[in-house]
């Protein structure tokens, strides 16, 4: 999942991208970008939004790419500290954050689902109800809460990672989870009760 | 809620886990590099207003400031010590080799006015005597240890004179200097040749009365010699005066100078009747000295200049001259 696992070399790509390097580029977006776009697509709902979210982070990495490799030079200790995958996923997080914040205030209510205007064959028809169910489960969360759940539950980041993530300490991060998986399981009650109501 | 209603198999981990995602569109990565590429440079960071902020941002300032004071000051000084604004008001400037001198713990040159020409006179008259092999051992019990203290007494008098004659010069030379620069008429050198010869004369009257007093104590002196008394140093370096208070007279010879007339009665009546003797005497010696034929200084006289050098500051008249009076001599040396 964490494919800049490795700091170094993590330092080199950064050295590499602040000295403009395409091929660093393209070596970061096949690290990073599957993982960018799961978060998006969790956190948002859509697969554009989350493709412009993946795209702005990556490109956010190449403009600040000179600042980073100069505080962490190859080499140094600082070196062996930097984590590309956590800063492009705060990165990513905030950003979703922002548009699903900036949707709100557009639409003045919880952002709209987003439904599939294709019609369904009906092999796939189960799975969309599904699939609606899970994102109906998360977008009922509030953007902190959801991204919470995305980066943890999904992610499977610990919970001090998740913290730095959303830059935030450990103990209100975990109270943000508590609040997370009780609003989850609360939705999920919901949900299941409501399918209950449809099949009496 | 509990953490085990994410365990996975549970309703509610299965409903999660049910959230599929679809994949980045084909050529997702040649977009971003193509966007990459028509990007500018980010901006570089904004400075901070307060500079850096903190203690240190703060003590880095100070020291700034500090240094770009000194920096100034010391400039200033400098350029004042070069143009000799500070020597017109009196500031000593000491020359660089004096201050390399002390710097090093050498002796430095002698730069002032009496001192150069003190020393050699004295060194003269240490090395005349060791041409004569005179030896003052203990107490001075021979006329020829006695004429031996006389020698050396005298080789530091004349180096005195000589230092007061320079010193007089040096401050007529300032006074003209100091006019000049004030823009004032400078006295012509027939005035200056009538100042120095006044000086001169009252010079002389000081150094024929001391000599009088002089010769008259050293003929004591070998007398006593001569008649087989040993002399200690005190013997030979008495105080002219036979009054152990010579130095307060001074002082009150000179408060008694500046009052007017009237003043100056009623304050004699006043003293005992020897102390008055002693200071009317002085007085009357003074003013017998003053009595001498002195020049006109007219011509330099305007509407609102001084008359003469004299009325300038450390004027030069016979009575301010650094030609100390016998009264003003240390104990010791006014033999």
């Amino acid at each position: 999942m964490h494919a800049g696992a490795n700091h170094g070399d993590d330092a080199a790509l950064a050295a590499r991208l602040a000295a403009r390097d395409p091929a660093a580029l393209r070596e970061a977006i096949a690290l990073h970008a599957d993982a960018l776009n799961r978060i998006a697509y969790r956190m948002t709902g859509d697969a554009h939004e989350a493709e412009d979210i993946v795209q702005d982070a990556l490109l956010r990495l190449w403009d600040h790419a000179p600042a980073i490799a100069a505080r962490h030079p190859v080499g140094s200790q600082a070196a062996g500290a930097l984590r590309l995958g956590g800063w492009l996923n705060r990165v990513a997080t905030n950003l979703a954050i922002d548009r699903l914040r900036r949707a709100r205030r557009l639409s003045g209510g919880e952002v709209p689902e987003c439904e599939d205007e294709a019609p369904l064959a009906d092999a796939i028809m189960e799975a969309g109800e599904r699939d609606r169910s899970a994102r109906s489960l998360i977008a009922a969360l509030p953007e902190r809460q959801r991204a919470a759940i995305v980066l943890t539950y999904y992610e499977e980041l610990s919970n001090a990672a998740a913290a730095e993530t959303l830059d935030m300490n450990i103990k209100a991060f975990e109270s943000l989870l508590l609040r997370a998986r009780t609003a989850l399981r609360r939705a999920f009650n919901g949900l299941a009760q409501g399918g209950v109501d449809e099949q009496g | 809620m509990s953490k085990d209603d994410l365990i996975e198999g549970t309703a509610m981990a299965r409903a999660l886990d049910d959230f599929p995602v679809p994949g980045l569109n084909a050529g997702f990565a040649d977009r971003v590099l193509i966007a990459a590429q028509g990007r500018a440079m980010p901006l570089p960071p904004l400075r901070r207003a307060n500079g850096g902020g903190g203690a240190a941002g703060r003590r880095w300032r100070l020291s700034q400031r500090f240094v770009i004071a000194t920096l100034g000051f010391g400039a200033l000084a400098t350029a004042a010590a070069a143009t000799g604004v500070l020597e017109r008001f009196d500031l000593p400037v000491p020359s660089p080799a004096r201050v390399w001198a002390s710097m090093t713990g050498n002796a430095a040159p002698a730069q002032t006015a009496a001192a150069p020409v003190t020393a050699p006179v004295i060194a003269q008259g240490v090395a005349s005597s060791d041409a004569v092999p005179v030896v003052i051992d203990g107490l001075i019990d021979t006329p020829e240890e006695l004429g031996e203290a006389f020698r050396r007494i005298d080789a530091v008098r004349e180096g005195r004179e000589a230092a007061r004659r320079q010193a007089i010069d040096a401050r007529i030379e300032r006074a003209i200097e100091r006019r000049r620069a004030a823009g004032l008429p400078l006295p012509t050198p027939e005035q200056q040749a009538r100042l120095r010869e006044r000086i001169g004369a009252g010079q002389a009257q000081r150094q024929r009365l001391a000599n009088e007093r002089v010769n008259a104590r050293r003929a004591e002196l070998q007398s006593k010699v001569e008649n087989g008394e040993a002399l200690t140093r005190e013997n030979v370096l008495r105080p002219l005066r036979e009054d152990a208070a010579a130095p307060a007279l001074g002082a009150q010879l000179a408060r008694l100078r500046q009052m007017t007339p009237q003043q100056r009665r009623v304050a004699l009546r006043q003293l005992p009747p020897a102390q008055r003797r002693i200071l009317i005497g002085q007085l009357r010696a003074r003013r017998g000295a003053a009595a001498l034929p002195a020049p006109e200084l007219a011509p330099l006289q305007s509407d609102n200049q001084p008359a003469t050098i004299a009325t300038e500051e450390n004027s030069v008249s016979p009575e301010d001259a650094p030609a100390t009076t016998v009264e003003q001599l240390p104990p010791g040396s006014a033999f």
